[in-house]
């Protein structure tokens, strides 16, 4: 029998179809494609794949495929689509549960009713309305907010997950604070997909703020932006996001408050610089336009970061190489898009931004991943190893992965 | 291990740990050695075999390394307040003190991040920062003395940490040794590096994974402004939904404390404040000032609503130190109400406060053994102290069950075992009450990753049948399997 059948035969026939060209990765088209109803269905798939040696690679929204190597091999794509649930909110504990597969935009509608409790998930993520909680959770992927609520890493409270070879377990719990196990969901938040599959997480949520206002700076001087940077984080403003895009020079700082707050916040700011304080509207379709910006038509995209004091050197770094940057100044973490996906070309980028003490990681651009990707320490590359053949021992997921 | 071979390993060590760090550094004598026999959880108390206090990361790496060769169990301490046990020491086992190791390599003003040696404590590094403006975040109540190695290993919180987090949201990096004595390096110095979150398990791990003999923190700058005030309540449930209020308004105070009745006394007898209710809520705003200040008049009208008695709030630096003084002394102040007690540290959705306050009552009438309760409200993390008369054997067994029928209450209604204080020694045989065959087979399995020969701190934070006898359900890594060897399907 072939893999669609024997999978259709744990899982149901409606469960399961052959792979098409939609569901290539990296060039490669899966036999099938699995979409499982349940965590234990899930497992049922991995223990066949553990059983039959099928590499398996797991998809939510599919739109974030290329943030780690194209697969060596693929067998199964493993969607998480059909977990779509909320499965608890609880305004007055300011947490909620969702699985996996729910789409991000889905689940920001569901707890962000205005009327009755005004709260969200401070998750902005790019990837548009098709990205999965779980998805963005094993890309660890994040967006301008980060600058002040921090990345998935700062907002899982605990996370159901399946091994690959098909253990059910969890990891930390429902409540804001709690150190009982090990932080599995760590390992899980940034692992591709590689160690297990999430099925269900339950997050912290954030008060809706009263009121916004957004300061714009336009410079094209890196160290009059950086400057700028620096007297914004020594400031007594708390900015929900500091988003600098380059070459074009643009600065844009957002506060979120009280209304009053967040009116004296941008006073302080223009004491600061010649700042525009343009009205919410514009700002909301400004900030738009910023986390658009480096991934629009883009062929390769860098995801960097480097130490918040090399912000000036790194706008430079992107003018020099006719790259297109946006960066949260805070941290310091941001996208480069490159004008085409010559190895060699992002190979000297990436190698600029590591001598700036900087991280790279491809983002967009199939042919970049083994240009780019480092060796780990021996010992970080034992511990890596040991963790994925305790998580994964029969290479289900990693088989795909790397 | 047969103690006889155990005993001659030591002996080995010993031998070696005087060549790596000095005799002087290496304390055999039993007298000494009972010094380092438990941590802030007195109760439970083991001597170990031999103390090592190395001075550098090279010298804990050979020493490590040494224990690895010849099987001996290790265990790090920094300056053993922790309350969980999870700095006990093995008969058979080697403690490494890191308290030589205090050294803060470097200040990074423009970056805002220190470097240290684990054995520097919490305050010392808000200390080393405060000229600049700048402070490290987490709290701990043991903030003096606690150090910074102890507090990665626990994940320490504070009262501070419902809105600036734990200490894994402010640790960037750690220089680590694992349990074979190999040095690596977990973390960055700049945001998103590829790979793993080694360092996100490793923080909280207690000591399983690996010695951090360096780490990097990130410290943040001082709020412009900061409000606090406390409010007397006459009855535990209206200071409990004073809390929900506050939150459903939007308001993320940076800190909510509550105390009940017998806690305020026992506060009462150790200060000169003159408190008197049945619940005291504290509660902290920080940040840009006009914000703080609308928002603080938003509590304030609040605490009204909910009929407070009295809202007093802190005019100056002084009655603000006033209010925190009350609420820190607490934990000592009730060695005045009982000859002992036992803290616990359960966690419960802040919802759901004033139901398990209640349910703690009962169980205290129950029991017939007084509780007081102190707490970080704002995210529903109870320490509720079981008083109770050591010189009773009765009370000591009786005191035991209360406090772990205290965790099972918090467990069933959805919260956790421990908020801040670990696992350790102390909670691994409640692990099952939150945890199933399958979490902690898993967490197993992430253990063994990092130290497969399992000499890093054994017997903590994972039920062991040493420990806790046959834990249904839960399979352990077999050594075959820890060596990678071979796996089971």
């Amino acid at each position: 029998m072939g893999v669609v059948e024997d999978l259709a035969a744990d899982l149901g026939p409606d469960r399961v179809r052959p792979g098409g060209p939609e569901d290539a990765i990296g060039g490669l088209v899966p036999a099938a494609v699995a979409e499982p109803l349940s965590p234990e269905a899930i497992a049922l798939v991995l223990r066949r794949a553990g059983a039959d040696g099928l590499a398996v690679r797991v998809r939510g929204g599919g739109t974030k495929q290329a943030w780690t190597a194209p697969p060596s091999r693929l067998d199964v794509v493993l969607s998480t689509t059909a977990l779509d649930r909320l499965v608890d909110h609880a305004p007055g504990d300011m947490t909620c549960v969702a699985e996996a597969g729910m789409p991000l935009a889905a689940l920001a509608a569901a707890i962000s009713d205005v009327t009755t409790h005004r709260q969200r998930l401070m998750l902005d993520p790019p990837g548009g309305a098709a990205a999965t909680l779980g998805g963005v959770l094993a890309c660890a992927a994040s967006g301008p907010r980060r600058t002040r609520y921090g990345t998935p890493r700062d907002l899982v409270l605990g996370a159901r997950y399946v091994t690959g070879d098909g253990l059910a377990a969890k990891t930390g719990g429902r409540v804001v604070k709690n150190v009982a196990g090990y932080d599995v969901a760590k390992l899980l938040i940034g692992s591709h997909g590689s160690l297990a599959v999430i099925t269900e997480v339950a997050l912290k949520l954030h008060p809706l703020p009263d009121a916004a206002r957004t300061a714009v700076l336009r410079t094209t001087d890196p160290a009059a932006a950086a400057a700028f940077c620096d007297a914004v984080r020594d400031a007594p403003v708390t900015p929900a996001l500091v988003e600098v895009a380059w070459p074009e020079g643009v600065v844009m700082v957002r506060v979120e408050s009280t209304a009053d707050g967040a009116d004296a916040q941008i006073a302080h700011l223009r004491g600061l610089a010649d700042i525009e304080v343009p009205d919410e509207t514009a700002a909301d379709a400004l900030a738009a336009d910023l986390a658009a910006r480096a991934w629009a038509g883009a062929d390769a995209v860098l995801a960097v970061g480097v130490r918040p004091s090399r912000l000036a050197d790194l706008l430079r770094l992107a003018a020099a190489h006719d790259a297109v940057l946006v960066v949260r100044a805070g941290v310091c973490a941001g996208e480069l898009a490159l004008p085409d996906a010559d190895p060699e070309r992002a190979g000297r980028v990436a190698a600029a931004v590591r001598a700036l003490g900087g991280n790279v990681q491809v983002r967009r651009g199939d042919g970049l991943h083994a240009a780019l990707t480092v060796d780990p320490d021996p010992a970080l590359a034992g511990i890596e190893d040991a963790l994925r053949r305790g998580l994964d021992p029969h290479g289900v997921l990693a088989g795909a992965a790397r | 291990m047969a103690t006889t071979a155990a005993t001659g390993a030591i002996g080995e060590l010993a031998e070696r740990a005087r060549a790596i760090v000095g005799p002087v550094w290496v304390l055999s004598d039993p007298a000494q050695l009972s010094t380092y026999e438990c941590d802030g959880l007195t109760n439970q108390r083991e001597r170990p075999g031999l103390v090592v206090l190395p001075a550098s990361t090279d010298e804990v790496a050979a020493v490590v390394r040494a224990c690895h060769e010849l099987g001996v169990p290790f265990v790090a301490r920094g300056a053993g307040s922790g309350l969980s046990g999870g700095a006990m020491p093995r008969a058979e086992g080697v403690v490494i003190g890191l308290a030589r190791m205090r050294a803060i390599l470097d200040i990074d003003v423009a970056d805002r991040r220190v470097t240290v040696q684990p054995g520097v404590t919490n305050l010392a590094i808000t200390e080393a920062v405060a000229p600049h403006g700048l402070y490290y975040a987490p709290d701990p109540s043991s903030q003096q003395v606690c150090t910074i190695g102890g507090n990665i290993a626990e994940n320490a919180g504070g009262a501070h940490c419902l809105k600036y987090g734990f200490t894994v949201n402010h640790v960037l990096a750690a220089t680590v040794v694992l349990g074979d004595g190999a040095v690596t390096r977990l973390g960055s110095d700049a945001p998103d590096a590829p790979g793993l979150d080694l360092l996100g398990v490793l923080i909280g791990s207690e000591g399983t994974c690996g010695i951090v003999t360096e780490a990097v923190v990130g410290v943040l700058p001082r709020p412009q402004h900061v409000e606090t005030l406390v409010a007397f309540f006459d009855t535990v449930e209206e200071g409990g939904e004073t809390v929900s209020e506050i939150i459903s308004d939007g308001i993320v105070p940076a800190a909510v404390e509550m105390m009940d009745r017998l806690a305020i006394e026992a506060a009462r007898a150790v200060t000169h404040m003159d408190w008197d209710a049945e619940s005291a809520l504290i509660v902290e705003l920080d940040g840009p000032e006009s914000e703080v200040r609308s928002q603080f008049e938003a509590v304030t009208r609040i605490c009204a609503a909910r009929n407070a008695r009295e809202v007093r709030v802190a005019a100056s630096p002084a009655e603000r130190a006033a209010i925190w003084t009350a609420r820190k002394s607490a934990f000592a102040a009730a060695g005045r109400l009982a000859p002992a007690y036992r803290v616990q540290d359960g966690v419960i959705p802040r919802t759901r406060l004033p139901e398990v306050l209640r349910g703690i009552a009962d169980l205290s009438e129950r029991y017939g053994l007084r509780v007081a309760n102190v707490f970080h409200a704002g995210d529903g993390n109870l320490h509720p102290l079981v008083l109770y008369d050591s010189a009773v054997p009765e009370q000591v067994e009786q005191s035991e069950e209360l406090a772990m029928a205290i965790v099972a209450l918090c467990v069933e209604h959805g919260g956790s075992i421990t908020g801040e204080h670990g696992v350790g020694t102390e909670k691994a045989c409640s692990m099952p009450k939150m945890f199933d065959g399958a979490d902690l087979t898993a967490f197993d399995r992430v253990r063994a990753a990092f130290d497969p020969a399992g000499l890093c701190n054994p017997d903590k934070l994972l039920p062991t049948p040493r420990l806790c006898g046959e834990v249904p359900g839960f399979h352990r890594v077999h050594p075959v399997e820890r060596a990678g060897l071979g796996a089971r399907l």
